[in-house]
């Protein structure tokens, strides 16, 4: 069997920063990923990272942690998002060090910052607006500098407990030479990234399917503010390819049919820049009120010129040509709020560690710390990946050296998954996996999506266990080893189902309207009864909820505007 | 809603057959539907087992490489309708992207790639230790490798290219233009050994210049001028020993001469110790006609106006 000290699944921005950090506190660290490391979705982020290096006016992480707080409609944890803002600016100067290629200010040379939704100061530092590439590729040049194994193209099936429910490895599918086997490991780190893929259309990768979520589900470990899901206020309408909101960060307008900056009904002060749960519903709203164009509305980026656009957003204006026929330098484009990015995930502490399972460990969107709370502010993901990624690889190597002992992997991990993959392959008849998933994404974009109410998440949750029920009985059509995509599919398949049931099910225990979370039957938020996080655990294949504190240091709730 | 036969490589080794093969398809699509959508329908409604690889769908992942009537694309971000028109075909015939081995259907052997990627030293080795904050670096620098930053790995240029065809162990377009982002990194300490390393057998001056690289790159990263200015940093660099270099070096010192190129002049420069044995070729070119008459070729009148050039070049290089 493989053994390593930590196993980090997932090789994003997370999942790569958390080995560089464990490989530099001296541990053995190893990457495993469904993916090869640059192929992650992290790579697909656009418009920048948040930190208050105050480069373009004075800042500072105080403002940051407030404009945060305020972002996640107070439901965030205050000790948390003081530790992000304050470490953003030595992460930032971290990335420039090691080469990361940020785009820069004309005449100090210093990192140039644009402004962004729900900030208050030009704070996010960037690469034009391929930021997640740049950010990617640099920490993969690190990891290939540092030589760190890593496991590329092959799919963690299940997290491998000892008998006294510590986390002690991961089963993976090694899809190239198609075989399944164990690697034991004294500490896991998860980062597989969102679960986006539970909608469509979604600015999330296909290969965004939460698995770490769905594994930690199953050993036992909640998942906290699964009802969380925000919605990406400019994506395109053909495929829901997100369109940075560095767009309108640079000065980009949304109109609707008359022309109209609606913005200036909705958020009189921060107009298109206000926070993206704001902006987003009031787009719904125009759209619903008969203002749109086709289901959509316009974003207009031609007063900023050519070469404004060419410099700042190229790859804006190559995806609007390639997928919506548009270019934004002649016309404005069309778009729609789509899902985009997770604020649930696997419940974990500060630093990342799981309280509910030692050595068990979870950074980036598949964990929720929680620093978004329920809306999370433009800018801050990727500086979520890399600080909390930074600090659970120190957590993780630090939980090694305590304990040194060799881990008591069971010696029947790897059979007991083979055997329930030649199970599911030996079936002949059933439903296909795209069938359902497709059905999923499509009851969940319906009825829960930008505004939500008891009624219709009660169908959605019957149509969800229905959904679930006929899994039972899916089929992969692919027998063979090498390479099986279907089967793999299939797997994912089986995740998004118990992450969808978890979303719902916290999505009608919340009575009330609070970040990205917005119910039509209760419109305000609560906070006597709800400033509290939703834990999800799954008993018995049924959702059961359970609830816990939010962390508040000196921020009080406030009414929320823009 | 047109329909269009997509004629797929397959190649499926689990079932015994060790014989690829193309496999037709017929499938209904909308006007705009990408290739690869119309790749995964084919998965999820008609054959499971049809194996490709893919994740972000929005051009930006660089999995999804592979031929489309022969001419290498992103499946993603390359619409249907557009690969008839453009090829004049009605079939569309999907392939995997050349100079690498098959492993299922569209699937890849990528393990060349990366190891030449990596063999490229693909990260920043500063001088000293770095400042407290960010290094300074003036925005026209920084620009200077924008276009670099945005290859995305997809290996589209190593499918097209000529010289990987001739020499499989030829470093390549994507891992040349990485070597090309660090050079040229004013924050890199290395450029004189980066210069070193990307020369000598394999290396920059192999380049054929066929410029499929720069055509077929969907990211516009333009590999082949990232290989010419890789060039120019060996030259100012002075690791100029290489033949390739030496050739460049002869172009350029009989054009300062004679003001035009003196075809006999250069092999022997090029290749001082190789050259003698090939004269045997050189004669039996010179009885087809296919050099010329004299080694001294004519001087052009205004050769001023030749070293204007050159210094033009020079200074925008």
């Amino acid at each position: 069997m493989r053994t390593h000290d930590v196993v980090v699944v997932g090789a994003g921005l997370a999942g790569m920063r958390a080995a560089i950090a464990a490989h530099e506190a001296g541990v053995d660290v190893a990457l495993v990923t469904k993916l090869h490391p640059v192929r992650s979705h992290s790579g697909a982020a656009q418009g920048g990272i948040n930190a208050a290096l105050g480069n373009e006016t004075e800042d500072s992480t105080d403002n940051h942690t407030f404009d945060t707080v305020k972002g996640a409609d107070y439901i965030g944890d205050q000790d948390a998002i003081e530790i992000l803002c304050q470490r953003a600016p030595l992460e930032i100067y971290q990335l420039e060090h090691w080469g990361a290629v940020f785009s820069r200010q004309e005449d100090s040379g210093k990192i140039a910052q644009r402004p962004f939704g729900g900030a208050g100061f030009p704070r996010t530092c960037y690469a034009a607006d391929l930021t997640g590439l740049v950010i990617l590729h640099t920490l993969y040049t690190v990891c290939v500098k540092y030589d760190i194994p890593t496991y590329e193209e092959w799919f963690v099936t299940d997290l491998v407990t000892d008998d006294d429910g510590n986390a002690v490895g991961v089963v993976a599918y090694d899809m190239i030479h198609g075989t399944i086997e164990t690697i034991g490991a004294k500490a896991v780190v998860m980062a597989t990234g969102g679960a986006g893929r539970v909608y469509r259309p979604s600015t999330n990768a296909h290969a965004s399917t939460g698995d770490a979520m769905g594994m930690a589900l199953r050993k036992g470990v909640p998942l906290k503010d699964m009802e969380f899901m925000q919605f990406h206020p400019t994506t395109l309408a053909a495929n829901g390819v997100l369109v940075t909101e560095g767009a309108r960060g640079e000065g980009g307008y949304l109109l609707n049919k008359d022309g109209d900056r609606f913005m200036t009904k909705y958020a009189p002060n921060k107009l298109e820049l206000a926070s993206r749960d704001v902006v987003s519903r009031a787009e719904a709203t125009e759209i619903m009120e008969g203002r749109g164009i086709d289901g959509c509305v316009m974003l207009d980026l031609r007063h900023l010129g050519r070469d404004r656009i060419m410099e700042r957003l190229p790859q804006i204006r190559e995806l609007a040509i390639a997928f919506a026929g548009t270019d934004p330098i002649v016309e404005p484009i069309p778009i729609r709020p789509g899902a985009h990015y997770h604020m649930g995930g696997v419940h974990v502490d500060n630093w990342g560690a799981a309280p509910h399972m030692p050595g068990l460990f979870a950074a980036g969107e598949c964990s929720c710390v929680s620093v978004h709370g329920a809306n999370r502010l433009g800018g801050n993901s990727l500086l979520e990946a890399v600080v909390f990624g930074a600090r659970a690889g120190e957590a993780s190597a630090a939980y090694v050296q305590e304990h040194s002992a060799a881990p008591k992997v069971p010696s029947n991990a790897a059979a007991e998954t083979q055997a329930r993959i030649e199970n599911l392959l030996a079936r002949d008849k059933g439903i296909r996996q795209s069938e359902i998933r497709d059905e999923l994404a499509d009851v969940m974009q319906e009825k829960v999506g930008v505004y939500r109410s008891g009624p219709v998440l009660g169908e959605a949750k019957r149509t969800v266990t229905e959904l679930r029920e006929r899994f039972q009985s899916v089929v992969v059509d692919d027998k063979g080893k090498t390479f099986n995509t279907d089967l793999i599919h299939t797997l994912e398949t089986g995740f998004l189902l118990d992450l969808a049931d978890c979303m719902v099910t916290g999505a009608i225990a919340r009575t009330e309207s609070r970040g990205a979370h917005s119910r039509t039957d209760f419109t305000e938020r609560d906070d006597e009864n709800w400033m509290k996080h939703t834990l999800s655990y799954l008993d018995d294949g049924e959702v059961r909820l359970d609830y816990s504190e939010v962390a508040m240091t000196k921020y009080e709730p406030q009414v929320r505007s823009y | 809603m047109p329909a269009t036969t997509f004629r797929i490589f397959r190649y499926q080794p689990d079932s015994g057959e060790t014989e690829s093969y193309h496999q037709d398809f017929q499938l209904e699509h909308g006007e705009k539907t990408t290739l690869l959508d119309a790749i995964l329908r084919i998965q999820n409604e008609q054959d499971g087992t049809v194996a490709v690889r893919y994740s972000c769908r929005s051009a930006i992942c660089g999995s999804c490489a592979c031929k489309a009537n022969g001419k290498t694309v992103l499946a993603c971000m390359t619409q249907v309708e557009h690969v008839k028109t453009d090829s004049g075909q009605e079939i569309v015939q999907v392939d995997p992207i050349g100079n690498f081995t098959p492993i299922k259907d569209l699937v890849v052997d990528m393990t060349p790639f990366w190891e030449k990627f990596k063999a490229v030293k693909p990260f920043l080795i500063p001088d000293g230790p770095a400042p407290e904050k960010e290094r300074l670096v003036p925005k026209a620098a920084m620009e200077k490798i924008a276009k670099e930053s945005k290859c995305i790995l997809c290996a589209a240029c190593y499918s097209e290219c000529n010289s990987l065809a001739a020499d499989p162990e030829f470093v390549g377009p994507a891992a040349f233009a990485w070597g090309y982002r660090f050079a040229a990194d004013e924050r890199d300490g290395q450029r004189k050994n980066r210069a070193k390393l990307y020369s000598g057998e394999h290396g920059v001056w192999d380049c054929t210049r066929c410029m499929f690289c720069n055509e077929r790159c969907p990211k516009g990263v333009d590999p082949r001028d990232a290989i010419e200015k890789l060039g120019s940093i060996a030259f100012q660099e002075k690791v100029t020993s290489d033949k390739g270099a030496r050739h460049a070096k002869a172009f350029l010192i009989s054009l300062r001469t004679g003001g035009k190129l003196n075809e006999i002049l250069i092999a022997p420069y090029t290749d001082p110790i190789g050259a003698p044995f090939n004269a045997p070729l050189a004669l039996r070119m010179a009885q087809k006609g296919k050099l010329p008459k004299s080694p001294l070729t004519h001087r052009v009148k205004d050769r001023d106006q030749v070293k204007k050039l050159i210094k033009n070049v020079k200074e925008t290089i």
